[in-house]
């Protein structure tokens, strides 16, 4: 069985990168990054959203942090992205600790809404003190061509690999502490904080060190996404959808588990994007379409489409084992 | 024999209700003491406070000759005292496996050794069978035994145990008092909440009576039973239960 999953893991990463030779249409690449983007983006929320069920919708208060923090650098001091994209993962995770502090000390629903009170008001200093970033207006990024030191490529694969990078890289890391002592607690800490406590579990130190990690991770995706469209304003760098599909493909996908933001990304993107390209004439219709298949998804599986792979796998491969 | 567990002068006073008033007893290492009286009497508001989920108000509590007030619970558990809860806590999309490696991991950093100390417990506790069933899935007895598994599996020296035989049938009841026998011969120092006179008379050799928050009676079973003010606040002029091998 685990030299089975490696096989699949080795041909599924061949795949991935093999892909961008065989697929060189620009809107199919940029569907392709957008959902590399997506999944990443939902892989770092899942980590404190789906493992430790902290329903966080603020999330993009650390995308923005990020995107703001290597664009200041490197307009104002002329530091390349690659650097200023790890000091932006830095103030994500400085920031996620008086975000969590005072968070943190509300539960459930209370929790969710003060993760977006914070991240409003993250786009409103940055929208209104014109000499910390430009504004309302926002800037562009100044176009230097091919400068692969800068960030800055003139093709689209080079995005593509830097966004699956990423995607590797919380893949692993997730991976990595579902297996680990920290999964468990984080879990524990999802079903029942007190219960956790009794066994010994930290649960504010844990949740405060998840969210960081969280945080550092969702920062980095902020920085490629504005090096990639060379823009960056607040109604983008904070918009609040963002935090939405980070919450959204990974419930839909399946909180809590690996693979379940990265399918929950392919389903939802994919949908998003054939609907718009069939629908785009007909006003509002493809956005109507896209919420009543989400909706069904909540309401018929809850647990998400890995929950219901596993239900299914549970039900028609395991059965005689269990019996 | 030493005492484990002193507690003194314990206030906790929720608006104007006096849950916990001038509480003291102390309990001395290897023995069960049971906590009675009725319901309301201060008997889990007494372990929320031991175990740190609740400040009390003023008094003390040490542990193995350290003050525990202030602790929050992880680190009460980290010293060596494990509680079981009223109302089952598992942790419900959990196997039972992965509920009592949660707390193996207290003492065992690897997963691997978490794992193999967690299914010792779980057999000790007679889980075995369940293994890889979601907790949420057990019937009442066997969350009972998970939540037992679990709170030993941090491997206390100190155990407390809340009404952990409440709606259980009375086979299930004589398994439950055997398992409390088997973990006070291995060393274990138990306290007690429960309702069920029998149980209590099986397993405790010491009792603590609670009632409106404050302590009515201390003393062995015979003791107990035959103290009229605990008749008259708890056990009911009608009890005559006597206790067997309880001298």
């Amino acid at each position: 069985m685990r030299r089975e999953s490696t096989l699949v893991l080795v041909a599924l990463g061949a795949v991935m990168i093999a892909l961008p030779l065989f697929v060189t249409n620009h809107f199919a690449l940029d569907i392709l990054i957008r959902i590399l983007l997506f999944s990443f983006i939902g892989s770092a929320w899942n980590l404190m959203g789906g493992y430790a069920k902290q329903l966080s919708l603020g999330h993009v208060a650390f995308f923005g942090l990020g995107a703001y923090t290597s664009t200041i650098m490197q307009i104002d001091f002329g530091i390349s992205p690659w650097i200023g994209m790890f000091v932006g993962g830095g103030t994500g995770a400085l920031a996620s600790l008086p975000i969590g502090w005072l968070c943190f000390r509300l539960r459930g629903p209370y929790f969710t809404i003060a993760t977006i009170a914070t991240a409003q008001v993250l786009m409103l200093i940055f929208l209104k003190f014109r000499d910390l970033a430009w504004g309302a207006e926002g800037t562009t990024i100044p176009n230097l061509g091919h400068a692969p030191l800068m960030m800055q490529f003139e093709t689209k694969p080079p995005y593509y690999y830097i966004v699956l990078g990423l995607l590797a890289v919380s893949l692993a890391v997730t991976a990595w502490i579902e297996r680990s002592r920290v999964g468990y607690y984080l879990v524990a800490i999802g079903e029942d904080e007190d219960a956790a406590e009794a066994v010994g579990v930290d649960a504010p130190r844990i949740k405060r060190n998840i969210y960081m990690m969280s945080a550092f991770l969702t920062a980095l995706a902020g920085t490629f996404y504005t090096q990639y469209i060379y823009f960056i304003d607040p109604g983008t760098a904070f918009n609040f959808s963002i935090s939405i599909e980070a919450a959204l493909v990974s419930i839909v996908g399946g909180i809590g588990t690996l693979w379940g933001p990265v399918i929950g990304t392919l389903l939802l993107e994919t949908t998003s994007a054939l609907l718009q390209s069939w629908l785009s004439n007909s006003g509002g219709v493809q956005l109507t379409v896209y919420s009543l298949i989400l909706m069904a998804v909540i309401l018929w599986r809850p647990t998400g489409i890995m929950g219901f792979l596993i239900e299914s796998y549970g039900r028609h491969v395991r059965k005689p084992e269990r019996a | 024999m030493t005492d484990v567990l002193v507690i003194k002068d314990l206030n906790k006073r929720f608006g104007g209700l006096r849950a916990v008033q001038d509480v003291s007893f102390n309990v001395r290492e290897n023995e069960t003491l049971a906590l009675i009286g009725p319901n309301g009497a201060g008997k889990t508001t007494a372990f929320n406070l031991i175990m740190g989920f609740y400040r009390p108000d003023t008094g003390s509590v040490s542990a193995f000759g350290q003050e525990i007030v202030g602790l929050r619970p992880h680190a009460v558990c980290a010293l060596g005292l494990a509680r079981t809860f009223q109302v089952a806590k598992p942790f419900g999309s959990m196997t039972v496996l992965a509920n009592v490696m949660t707390g193996a991991f207290l003492r065992h950093r690897s997963a691997e050794v978490a794992r193999e100390k967690a299914r010792d417990v779980i057999d000790f506790v007679g889980l075995s069978a369940k293994e890889t069933s979601a907790a949420r899935d057990l019937t009442t007895i066997d969350q009972r035994r998970l939540e037992m598994a679990r709170a030993l599996a941090t491997e206390p020296k100190l155990l407390l145990l809340d009404e952990v035989m409440a709606g259980l049938n009375a086979s299930e009841v004589d398994q439950a008092v055997a398992l409390i026998g088997k973990l006070s011969s291995r060393g274990l120092t138990i306290v007690i909440v429960e309702h069920l006179m029998r149980a209590i008379m099986a397993v405790a050799k010491h009792i603590v009576v609670l009632d409106h928050g404050q302590k009515i009676a201390e003393g062995n079973p015979k003791e107990i039973v035959a103290n009229p003010e605990v008749i008259r606040a708890y056990l009911g002029s009608g009890y005559t239960h006597v206790p067997k091998g309880a001298s």
